[in-house]
């Protein structure tokens, strides 16, 4: 052991080389495939930290797929839309020009008392 | 590659980047293991605990903090805890040339004596000391560092280095005085 003071900030070099000699352990290879042995049985399970790992690599497939499939669903469901007939609520122009019966002049729908329905007066300025 | 990196690799199943951290730290953890439990076969136990220990913790490694001082702190803890099981333990024999407040040990006293005698005299200090004296002056962590390890404040691993110092030069006169006559 070297002289210096025991409130000597640095490290004793000589203690400490004789104390790393009498500590020593022989063959550090074998201990170290040693551990890894049963470092390989905690790899077999899933370890806890990976959890999160093994979340975050599902989430991009999944969100993807996801995606894909709202983004399907809504072409299905325009397609369905499209081929379906107009409903009441969505009658067009088409309606008042096929339909005779509701086929008004110029002059019927000037004598009329109430207001008149906008797509037949449309009807009438595109027939003339 | 340092290691950090190696810490996030091996958490992310990387056994290879855990390999070389085992391979870093043997010696390190071995040693400290030791210098709680005297039995080398209970220390590499012990050593192996902590390691697979921090393997299932990685997680709350800090990267931007030395990996060293996390990884001895769970390997002295491994320690500790394995010798509070035991409890009873194999004592090495006692050096002869301790044993005896006789005559200075001979000067032919193979290195083998003199290593007995200071894992003996290390042995006699309290737990804390041993870690403090074996991380101070074999490892060379610093006295914060040593205080992360030990969670313990920077001026008791200061006080706990003095006190081991001082109490293993007492035990270890009759080497020094066999030294000094070299």
């Amino acid at each position: 052991m070297s002289d210096t003071s025991p409130f000597d900030h640095r490290p004793d070099a000589e203690l400490g080389r004789h104390l790393r000699d009498a500590l020593a352990a022989p063959d550090g290879g074998a201990f170290v495939r040693r551990v890894m042995a049963s470092a390989d049985r905690a790899y077999g399970e899933t370890l806890p930290g990976q959890w999160l790992g093994v979340l975050t690599s599902w989430a991009r497939p999944g969100l993807v797929a996801a995606m894909l499939v709202v983004a399907a669903l809504a072409f299905w469901a325009g397609l369905e839309v499209g081929r379906s007939e107009p409903v009441a609520g969505f009658a067009t122009l088409a309606d008042p020009l096929s339909d005779d019966s509701s086929r008004a002049d110029v002059p019927a729908l000037l004598a009329e008392r109430e207001a008149p329905n906008v797509d037949i007066i449309l009807a009438a300025a595109m027939r003339d | 590659m340092q290691d950090a990196e190696l810490a996030a690799l091996a958490q992310a199943g990387d056994r290879e980047a855990f390999g070389e951290l085992v391979q870093r730290y043997a010696g390190q953890a071995r040693r400290v293991a030791r210098a709680v439990i005297g039995d080398p076969n209970d220390a590499d136990d012990a050593a192996q605990d902590g390691f697979l220990a921090a393997l299932r913790h990685l997680g709350r490694f800090d990267p931007s903090r030395p990996f060293g001082p996390w990884l001895l702190r769970i390997v002295a803890n491994a320690a500790a805890d394995r010798r509070r099981r035991q409890r009873v333990r194999a004592t090495e024999p006692l050096a002869p040339q301790l044993a005896e407040s006789g005559p200075a040990p001979d000067k032919a006293a193979d290195v083998a004596a003199l290593h007995t005698a200071l894992r003996q005299a290390l042995q006699a200090l309290p737990e804390r000391q041993r870690l403090a004296i074996v991380l101070f002056d074999v490892e060379g962590y610093s006295h914060r560092e040593i205080a992360e390890i030990l969670d313990v404040p920077e001026g008791t691993v200061r006080s706990d280095v003095f006190h081991g110092r001082r109490t293993l030069r007492e035990r270890l006169g009759t080497w020094n005085d066999w030294k000094n006559e070299d």
